[in-house]
């Protein structure tokens, strides 16, 4: 008796779950909903500024130094850290090749009837040889952002190069800050992310290597650009702001809702660059305690921040590639 | 009836051979996990209960606290341990299942151990006085208080299988949740939310749970059975 009991309160909560599936999505969408009959927009959130030249977001890869300066949790040097640099030079060679960039130029535009990614014109092509896979260097570890991986780019590129040369990549994707700091331990042997600033600190540290066939450690190859999103309305003007500079300050002003990623991706890195001076917002919790009644600091993937955006109203900024995903699924990222 | 679940029988039906694969390491972690958690608890458990000696409370203390480790602080120390700079980074551990298991054997002996120390200690004098009555040797005696203590021992290994299955701060701190190879229900189900899509994670958590409720149906017949 006990027993059907127990079970009958496991099935209970296995119910509760499913009708929360229900109604969280459901909830907010309800309104619209019902406009989903006619017409197929569930997305609220639209781009409101966009191709303005502060908004560019490159990416860039970059080999990791075997004998960069690494050191272990008390700040002690460690010799002989593990990189699988014959692996890693493979993968940063196939993606520049003719075919690699045809590939990441045109991806997205059969599904999303847009171009995700532009292939950068001083891109280094590289046509020489690679390396196939040996029983040593078959593992490469890539330490990747979000948004490389959300968009898909990875699941489209990847597997072409796997099949070809026999080599299989990890991916571990987190914001930039984290993917860099998962390299400066150790933990990768190539990272694939989109910050200037942080990519150009790694190479001044001597975690990155120059790649044979190239020139410098940090390789741009493919860009796109990020976008200021908000709820169509557009409460605080942004599409009429003259820049992006002015869009941020008119969000500042109005203390417009704004969804921060707050955890140090470049998308983050990249939106702290665009707040006027005078508001002194940086990295640091203290530095936006003033403005928690509008500035919302997320700490999350750029997924579940559109999520919030759109449920909040609220403003945000975002790459064009996660964004179109994003309203491709009707507000849920595959 | 609604997208999750319709979504969740979609993915089950679909044989999705992604889903297979994390299907597949969720097992393989938590069973190993949960087994060795076991076989390394039940004998600490039951001579902490069963035995009086100078230190003991202060053991059961210990172990009273390793029980409540948050799990990303039993993460991150494996993690700072098997890092590509840490003193283990020979073993070459980091982002695979093993070192999944391992943290998670950190995490789940307490468990076993504490319950178990709890239940002993409670049946100790009687199954002793039966014992004494009895004239049993001190082997026979150890093996009358197993016998005695069995129903627990399948408790706590419940107990620690769901802990395992549940587990989401260590082994995605460990495991990277790395796709084909340590991706476990619970980090999907992260990966999902953090993508915002929050239908599938919840499909996934539906499936997560089915297993759970299989996995107890069957172990509480067993119980049932053992015990009687």
């Amino acid at each position: 008796m006990k027993k059907i009991i127990s079970i009958m309160l496991v099935l209970l909560m296995v119910f509760a779950l499913a009708a929360c599936a229900k109604s969280e999505p459901a909830s907010s969408a309800e309104p619209e909903k019902k406009e989903e009959a006619e017409a197929a927009v569930v997305v609220d959130t639209k781009i409101l500024k966009e191709a303005d030249d502060k908004m560019l977001n490159t990416y860039s890869v970059l080999a990791v130094n075997p004998e960069a300066p690494f050191v272990d949790a008390d700040g002690k040097a460690v010799a002989d850290v593990y990189v699988n640099t014959a692996g890693a030079e493979a993968l940063i060679q196939w993606l520049l090749t003719e075919e690699a960039l045809k590939m990441a130029g045109e991806y997205g535009f059969a599904e999303y009837g847009e171009y995700l990614f532009y292939v950068k014109e001083d891109a280094p092509e590289y046509a020489g040889e690679i390396a196939e896979a040996t029983e040593e260097t078959k593992v490469i570890r890539l330490s990747t952002t979000t948004s490389v991986k959300d968009s898909g780019l990875l699941d489209y590129l990847l597997p072409e190069f796997e099949a070809k040369y026999g080599y299989t990549v990890e991916v571990q994707s987190a914001g930039t800050g984290k993917a860099i700091a998962a390299a400066k331990a150790g933990n990768a042997d190539l990272i694939l992310v989109h910050s200037k600033s942080q990519e150009e600190e790694f190479v001044t540290a001597g975690f990155a290597r120059v790649v044979p066939g190239f020139e410098a450690e940090r390789i741009s190859f493919i860009y796109n650009y990020f976008v200021l999103c908000g709820p169509s309305a557009d409460p605080a003007g942004v599409e009429a702001a003259a820049s992006v500079l002015d869009a941020f300050a008119a969000i500042a002003d109005g203390k417009h809702k704004f969804i921060s990623r707050g955890d140090g991706s470049g998308t983050h890195t990249k939106e702290l660059s665009l707040w006027s001076e005078q508001l002194g917002i940086s990295k640091e919790a203290e530095s936006f305690a003033g403005y928690t009644d509008w500035y919302i600091s997320a700490n999350a993937g750029m997924g579940a921040c559109l999520v919030m955006a759109e449920e909040m109203e609220a403003y945000i900024l975002t790459d064009k590639a996660t964004f179109l995903t994003f309203v491709a699924n009707n507000g849920v990222m595959e | 009836m609604n997208t999750a679940f319709m979504k969740a029988i979609e993915l089950i039906s679909s044989m999705d051979a992604e889903l297979l694969n994390i299907l597949k390491v969720t097992a393989e972690m938590s069973l190993m996990s949960s087994i060795i958690a076991l076989l390394l608890g039940l004998p600490i458990g039951i001579w902490l209960g069963a035995s009086k000696f100078p230190g003991r409370s202060l053991l059961i203390v210990t172990n009273r606290t390793l029980m409540g480790m948050p799990p990303v602080v039993c993460g991150l120390l494996f993690y700072m341990l098997f890092s590509g700079v840490g003193p283990f980074r020979h073993m070459k551990l980091l982002f695979t299942v093993d070192i999944m298991v391992i943290a998670q054997v950190v995490l789940i002996t307490p468990i076993v151990v504490g319950t178990m120390e709890a239940y002993v200690a409670g049946i100790v004098s009687s199954v002793k006085e039966t014992a004494k009555g009895l004239g049993l040797s001190g082997f026979k005696t150890f093996c009358l208080l197993c016998n005695e203590c069995l129903y627990q021992i399948i408790s706590s290994y419940l107990l620690a299988f769901a802990r395992s299955i549940a587990e989401v701060g260590a082994v995605s701190m460990v495991g990277g949740a790395i796709a084909w190879k340590t991706n476990v229900m619970t980090t999907a189900i992260m990966q999902y939310t953090n993508r915002g899509n929050f239908s599938l994670g919840i499909a996934l958590g539906i499936i997560l749970l089915t297993i759970s409720l299989i996995v107890n149906i069957v172990i509480s017949l067993l119980q049932r059975r053992f015990s009687r």
